[in-house]
């Protein structure tokens, strides 16, 4: 037993000095940590899902969508762009609290709507970089989240075959794009 | 010599050495051992195994933490590689980080290197077209460089003998230009790539737009599901390495295949420092290698060597490789070496709308785009810029969603997406002019990681690349007009020579010793005992991708090189 721990001790000492790409990580939405401390988190989570809500299908907060947002601006982003994200939220908390007497989070759906409707037509140039970096970061890992790939736009890792003229009607809105 | 030093040295003993296992060395030691020859096999990097060493090879696109785009650390510390496109968070893994082998830019050069056994073929873009006469008798015709020892007849039957093995899709066109060769089915034509393909043939009697020759296995034959590969499943993520060998690599093709002749032993991590040359015997006699992990020297024997590093690094091995009788480079007399150095131009394209076939789209995915052969300059000197340009051209249908709502609307919108009309796009593919001015030099005081001299890369463009982009520009303007385009966009991304990842010369074949390093069969003029069968060979670079010529050139060397070691003349 003793031998089995030490084992797998050395394994992990070993792998450790190889530089894992990230990929090596197997990211799942279960192992996939927030970098943003809890409220800050819940407060994102809350925002979007008053982006993309649950309908008769899940809403981005249910897709781990938050999680993905969090870690790009985090891993992909410049400061300046980072530090827009932080402020943003402290915003978003801001206006819920001026606008309800709540935080965002302890607001209604209805009301984070209206406070998200508000961002998203903002003359201020911090609220709107803000408004087009987290709606576009929503967009993409909802759209590229496991479920909606596979329930919703039905992706085909290997479809086999290309098909250069087929009438429109047939289009399934599958992306036949670069599989990327 | 003790005893232990004579073992030793026979230990360290082969028939032959091939220096690099990237698609011509892969080649070479599927050639050597299929004709019975020990061989040992140097790659600079790890070992990358068919199949098991694809991590992301089966991973789907939420699989990837950040959904393949780069991390600001790895694009800040990797500004040159982070500019090729094939690399991604999925690939990485296979592509030289800017630290791991620094060089000097004396000029802006985007050096894109894959230090793997496979080398850039686990990555490469899989097109595989033909050189014709055209292109061998181009220098000799327009007097740049020296004529090419070789022309067609001689390199035809390797051409047919790689593709059957390696599986090359592509049509039987019948173009002087682009020979046609040993095919599988080709690849399928969408609407409006077959409509402009029809337009242009009616418009033009010397324009032809085929579909590009690719090494995918578009209807596998014994011989490939010899090798263990099988059809190409058109997933279109081929550079993350394919576990199908859907299309041809060294890890899917020829080093499996060399493998198992049990003749060959690959020996990863392992950075050739230069060639031994015995003054004496007036050969060579074997490489000296530097272990990447200890980095500590070895020398290793054999009676033949093949140089297949990759352009560059071939003219790094052979700078590298001074002795008495070679004080400025192996096999130098002559004084070309690292010079002569030439590339693509790949830095036009051109794009535009269609409107018609609107209730027509596409399904599936497709590895590969439609081609169009040099048009200009064949027959005769039609212009003010010497030689010419193949293009590539493709067409298609994105989806798109209005995305200025939000919440349910926002995400109805999403799921709803409209169909876009049809797009078209094209490369250029430039044969630029080798150029004394334009080289590869050893720097005389820095070196790399391994305490080998850091490489000098002095390459640019010059008038006639920028002549070529202008006239690129108006023929595809003039034929996309013609076929009733819209919207028609040109682009110059300026971008320096070596992202175009066909660098070629430096050790190039010709007839005289006296202005080339090696002869018509790639062996050298001054050390007979060696070949050079990858880019750094090429006297010119015509407009094709250059991997299948390095192939053909590689089983044609081979074969001659086992005949004279037989006839006892190396």
């Amino acid at each position: 037993m003793e031998r089995r721990i030490a084992l797998k001790n050395l394994a992990a000492a070993t792998l450790g000095l190889v530089a894992l790409p990230a990929w090596a990580s197997n990211w799942t939405q279960a192992t996939l940590l927030p970098t943003l401390p809890p409220a800050s988190d819940a407060l994102l989570a809350d925002l979007v899902e008053t982006i993309i809500p649950t309908t008769d299908t899940p809403g981005a907060k249910s897709l781990g969508v938050n999680l993905f947002v969090q870690r790009m601006v985090a891993d992909c982003y410049d400061k300046t762009t980072q530090t827009t994200f932080a402020n943003g939220l402290t915003t978003v908390d801001n206006l819920a609290k001026k606008a309800t007497g709540q935080s965002f989070t302890d607001s209604t759906p209805a009301q984070r709507l209206d406070v998200v409707k508000a961002i998203m037509t903002s003359t201020d140039p911090q609220q709107k970089a803000f408004y087009n970096l987290v709606k576009g970061l929503t967009v993409r890992g909802y759209m590229t989240s496991e479920y909606v790939m596979t329930n919703l736009t039905h992706f085909q890792m290997a479809p086999g075959y290309y098909k250069g003229c087929v009438p429109v009607a047939t289009k399934s809105v599958s992306p036949t794009s670069s599989g990327k | 010599m003790s005893n232990f030093a004579i073992d030793a040295k026979k230990a360290n003993t082969y028939d032959a050495i091939v220096v690099g296992s990237g698609i011509s060395g892969g080649w070479a030691a599927k050639e050597l051992t299929g004709k019975g020859l020990r061989t040992l096999v140097l790659e600079r990097g790890r070992d990358v195994k068919h199949i098991i060493d694809y991590p992301t090879g089966m991973k789907n696109p939420w699989e990837f933490e950040h959904r393949n785009q780069l991390t600001k650390d790895v694009r800040d510390a990797n500004p040159i590689i982070s500019k090729c496109y094939a690399f991604y968070e999925g690939t990485e893994q296979f592509f030289v980080k800017d630290a791991e082998h620094p060089y000097v830019q004396e000029k802006p050069f985007d050096w894109i290197r894959g230090y793997q056994v496979g080398g850039k073929s686990l990555m490469w873009a899989r097109q595989t077209q033909r050189w014709s006469d055209f292109d061998f008798e181009g220098p000799a015709r327009d007097g740049f460089a020296v004529d090419w020892p070789i022309r067609y007849k001689d390199i035809a039957p390797w051409y047919s003998y790689v593709e059957k093995f390696a599986g090359i899709s592509g049509n039987k066109d019948g173009l002087a230009t682009l020979p046609d060769g040993e095919f599988l089915p080709p690849h399928e034509w969408n609407c409006v790539e077959d409509y402009f393909s029809k337009k242009v043939a009616g418009k033009y009697q010397d324009r032809h737009v085929i579909m590009g020759r690719a090494a995918h296995i578009t209807e596998p034959k014994p011989i490939h599901t010899a090798q263990g590969r099988a059809q190409c499943q058109r997933r279109t993520i081929c550079e993350r390495g394919c576990p199908y060998g859907g299309y041809f690599s060294s890890n899917a093709s020829t080093i499996p295949w060399a493998a198992k002749s049990g003749k060959m032993t690959l020996r990863p991590d392992s950075v050739v420092h230069s060639v031994i040359y015995d003054d004496k015997l007036g050969k060579a006699t074997g490489v000296r290698v530097v272990d990447a992990n200890t980095k500590q020297m070895t020398e290793y024997y054999a009676r033949i060597i093949f140089v297949n590093a990759a352009a560059i690094n071939t003219n790094l091995v052979l700078l590298n490789s001074t002795s008495h009788r070679f004080p400025n480079g192996l096999g130098n007399d002559s004084g070309v070496l690292g010079k002569y150095v030439a590339f693509h131009n790949y830095r036009a394209g051109i794009s535009a709308q269609y409107d018609g076939f609107l209730d027509s789209t596409t399904e599936g995915k497709r590895p590969n785009s439609p081609y169009i052969p040099r048009f200009r300059n064949v027959m005769a000197q039609e212009t003010d810029f010497l030689r010419g340009y193949a293009s590539g051209f493709s067409a298609g249908r994105n989806s798109y969603s209005d995305q200025n709502s939000v919440g349910a609307d926002l995400k109805a919108s999403l799921l709803n997406p409209k169909l876009g009309g049809w797009y078209v796009g094209s490369h250029m593919m430039g044969e630029t002019i080798p150029k004394e001015t334009n080289f590869v030099a050893l720097d005389s005081v820095q070196k790399d990681p391994f305490g080998i001299p850091q490489l000098r890369i002095s390459m640019a463009y010059d008038d006639n690349d920028e002549k070529m982009i202008k006239d690129y520009h108006e023929q595809l303007t003039e034929m996309f007009t013609m076929a009733g385009f819209t919207n028609i966009r040109t682009r110059d991304s300026k971008q320096a020579p070596g992202l175009d990842i066909h660098e070629m010369g430096g050790a190039r074949m010709g007839k005289d010793p006296k202005t080339s390093i090696l002869n018509a069969h790639n062996q050298m003029h001054q050390a007979k005992n060696v070949f050079v069968t990858d880019g750094a060979c090429m006297t010119s670079t015509s407009t094709q991708n250059p991997s299948l010529t390095y192939m053909a050139l590689t089983a044609r060397a081979v074969d001659y090189a086992v005949k004279e070691m037989k006839k006892l003349t190396i």
